[in-house]
């Protein structure tokens, strides 16, 4: 925020030089002002901590199981991890109206689109180097129980990779439904309501349907085709069970097999649908 | 009447106030002035029990503002214009903060008729402009009928008629025999209201007396007074955007 | 000035109306409200539907079934009204006119246990509404004088007063209203379902400690037979969990009492 408030007046003055804005430019300022806010890097520090940490303690506690699989224990620490970037997101999505920093923001750049394309990359960009982060904690996580096992960790076979790039998108996704959701809500605490009831709260609500009340669903072998099962399995969360599970597995039991490319597109859908709203509503509307 | 002793903040290694002295009498209004950063603030926030003293003492009549039995009645305070919830009403924020002591809605009328309000009162604070806010703070100061006011930059914001209102209202308070404790930057407007001023500078005393012999001392206007005593003590000066040649009033030493 | 104010004083009874009056002064305290009993009457409803197979429920346990919703509204009630305080810098005028702050925190307490009281209770007939048709579907009654019933429509209002309660501690301990629904979401949600993933004596005995045990209050005798014996840390039964939460409200307040109390309220 404060590259604007700095570097507007000097670009005004002849002698510093003319420049016309390019998108270019409004990437640079983007992501100086989110690379300039300490919240970002606690966020992507807690997504990396709890990953690694919850990795770690979870593949210790089953390593003393009979059939341990330290790769079993990869994705453990995702649940905890996911508001890491939820977080993230949103506080970029809402920072600039939470703070009145847009009036900066939009009077340096007035066609305003091009802003949240760029928080978008800047958004994605750093969620990336943060679920990086993350998926080297959560492999670091399971070495000591594998070791202390004799067992090696190869994590190129039995579609290891997979899961690892699909975690990786996943908290790169939910980064961007975090953004969508404040820069369309623009206020914090709605945003941050609306986004962890959808991907934390909701999917817990719906899995009392199919059992009761007791807890999370457990799979029980082949059950027939459920609709709040299939409810679960379009929010954000649900279908990241396809992404962050070896191909075949994941899914929740009665509801559709997405596969990891229809997870992925469902994930896609809910961070585009809301930022496309955001788009109009910035276009459209006045800022206030 | 406002005593403040020996009065030190300490933030972790930053010392905001360093043992300072003053005292606001009744019946005069006095001026609080210094430099951005000076302490200013953190005085007046710490004579209003909002901040813990480092060490020191901050009475109000003789007594710690938190032992007032009611506070409202006592001092009125003024200190930013965003003292407000954006989503409440003028009214709302102002009825809530009388209804602590018992004061009557119709008291929560006559402040909002004082301070001009009325067309906006059932407005939310977030929609008012800085000079709408600055009056809902004078409001907010005025509704305990205090004896004792502080107001943190009045007439910032306000506009002609309104920093000639708060000029004459201090002076008809100050005249009732109330205390009066004004800070601000504007030198010509508290030429114009102050009895007395005390200037201060990182946090210490610079000047303590009245304004007549302060402007006789330096010999010119009390901006010029002002500017001598807080020469050494700016912590944040500008520069000028053209040739270093012009002389400007901050490098006048 | 023209007429001298009567002398008035502050008390308790003042600084409750002026909280009062402060809560509903914000129109983001309707919608809050609004928003949880709408949240839980739409997946009472949607539960409804899906219910009827398998082992029936029981007609109430279909009208508490949107608790789980609810809670987020009732923490964002409590964190509004904690953290809005401060963050809002509303705080400079409310403790300016009640220095001694303490009686403020217990003001904000019982207005938004109210608050919490009113939207549950609100949510609760939203619920019933919305599973009218389910209910006569499957033949389920719903008997107010049976003790069951009437203890799991009891809870699903203390569960709500709880979170929202523990939702003010935590925001005046952690004084931004973003914070607290972080921190009340993992808390009542993500580190359960971490823990019951790895079933065993740890990790069952800090489910059993963790604030969404309040959550038991609304179950049905079956479903809490059912939870005890799955478990195997302390079974705490319905009024058990009632406690935990209550716990951990109580332990909220006193943490941000003791920040209040102690500490500059600062811009």
């Amino acid at each position: 925020m404060s590259a604007h408030a700095v570097a507007a007046p000097r670009a005004a003055r002849p002698a510093a030089g003319r420049g016309a804005m390019t998108f270019r430019g409004v990437l640079a300022a983007e992501w100086t002002k989110v690379t300039s806010l300490r919240a970002p890097y606690w966020a992507a520090a807690a997504t990396a901590v709890a990953c690694g940490l919850l990795t770690y303690v979870s593949a210790n506690a089953s390593s003393v199981d009979p059939g341990f699989d330290p790769l079993d224990s990869l994705t453990s620490g995702v649940l905890l991890a996911q508001v890491g970037p939820l977080v993230l997101g949103v506080l970029v999505g809402t920072g600039e109206f939470a703070t009145g920093t847009f009036r900066t923001t939009f009077a340096t750049v007035p066609r305003r689109l091009p802003v949240l394309a760029a928080q978008v990359v800047v958004t994605a960009a750093f969620a990336v180097v943060a679920a990086l982060l993350a998926v080297i904690a959560a492999v670091a996580g399971i070495l000591p129980a594998a070791s202390g096992r004799g067992i090696a960790v190869d994590l190129t076979a039995d579609g290891t990779p997979q899961v690892l790039v699909g975690t990786a998108l996943y908290l790169v996704g939910l980064a961007l439904c975090g953004l969508a959701a404040g820069a369309l809500l623009r206020r914090t605490v709605p945003a941050l309501v609306g986004i962890l009831v959808l991907v934390l709260v909701l999917p817990v609500g719906l899995s009392l349907a199919t059992d009761g009340g007791t807890g999370p669903a457990a799979p029980a072998g082949a059950v027939p085709a459920d609709p709040a099962s299939t409810l679960v399995t379009f929010t954000p969360s649900g279908a990241a069970s396809f992404l962050t599970a070896p191909p075949g597995g994941g899914g929740v039991a009665g509801a559709p097999d997405l596969g990891p490319w229809g997870a992925a597109a469902v994930l896609a859908a809910w961070a585009l649908v809301p930022l496309v709203a955001a788009a109009v509503r910035l276009r459209r509307r006045d800022l206030v | 009447m406002i005593e403040v002793e020996a009065l030190v903040k300490r933030y972790g290694s930053t010392t905001a106030v360093d043992g300072l002295t003053f005292t606001a009498r009744p019946g005069t209004v006095t001026g609080f002035l210094g430099p951005d950063g000076a302490g200013k603030s953190t005085t007046m926030r710490m004579i209003v029990g909002l901040e813990r003293p480092t060490a020191g003492t901050a009475t109000v009549d003789g007594r710690r503002y938190a032992e007032l039995d009611a506070p409202l009645h006592s001092v009125g305070v003024m200190l930013d214009a965003r003292s407000v919830h954006p989503g409440r009403t003028a009214f709302r924020h102002l009825l809530a903060q009388a209804r602590t002591h018992g004061i009557p809605r119709s008291r929560v009328d006559e402040v909002i008729a004082m301070t001009g309000l009325e067309p906006v009162a059932h407005r939310r604070a977030g929609t008012y402009s800085l000079g709408m806010g600055q009056r809902l703070g004078i409001a907010g100061a005025l509704l305990g009928d205090p004896g004792t006011l502080i107001l943190d930059e009045p007439v910032n914001g306000l506009d002609p008629d309104g920093v000639l209102w708060v000029r004459r209202l201090v002076r008809d308070l100050a005249a009732e025999g109330r205390t009066v404790l004004l800070s601000s930057h504007l030198m010509h407007e508290l030429a114009l209201c102050a009895d007395r001023v005390v200037i201060i500078g990182r946090g210490r005393l610079l000047a303590d007396a009245p304004v007549h012999e302060i402007v006789e001392r330096s010999g010119g206007t009390l901006e010029e007074a002002y500017l001598q005593l807080t020469a050494g003590a700016v912590q944040y000066r500008g520069r000028a955007t053209t040739s270093p040649t012009t002389t400007t009033a901050g490098d006048a030493r | 000035m023209t007429t001298r104010t009567p002398a008035t004083r502050v008390s308790f009874a003042g600084v409750l109306a002026a909280e009062w009056t402060k809560l509903v002064g914000l129109r983001s305290t309707l919608w809050v409200a609004l928003g949880t009993a709408l949240a839980a009457a739409s997946l009472a409803y949607g539960l409804s539907l899906f219910a009827g197979r398998g082992d029936g429920p029981t007609g109430v346990s279909l009208v508490v079934a949107g608790s789980v919703l609810a809670q987020t509204g009732a923490l964002a009630l409590g964190a509004l009204v904690g953290a809005g305080e401060h963050s809002s810098g509303a705080a400079t005028a409310t403790f300016t006119a009640v220095p001694r702050r303490l009686p403020v925190l217990a003001a904000q307490a019982v207005v938004t246990g109210a608050g919490a009281g009113v939207t549950a209770a609100a949510a609760l007939a939203a619920s019933a509404l919305a599973t009218t048709d389910a209910r006569t579907r499957a033949g389920l009654v719903l008997e107010l004088a049976d003790p069951e019933t009437a203890r799991m429509l009891a809870g699903f209002v203390l569960h709500l007063v709880g979170v929202a309660l523990l939702g003010l501690g935590l925001g005046a301990l952690l004084r931004r209203p973003g914070a607290v629904i972080v921190a009340g979401v993992i808390l009542l949600v993500v580190v359960d379902q971490l823990l019951a993933t790895n079933p065993g004596q740890v990790t069952d005995t800090l489910r059993a400690a963790l604030p969404g045990a309040g959550a038991r209050l609304l179950l049905d005798d079956a479903a809490l037979a059912a939870l005890d014996a799955a478990s195997r840390g302390p079974r705490l039964g319905a009024w058990g969990g009632g406690l935990v939460l209550a716990g951990w409200a109580v332990g909220a307040l006193a943490a941000g009492a003791g920040r209040l109390c102690r500490g500059d309220v600062t811009r």
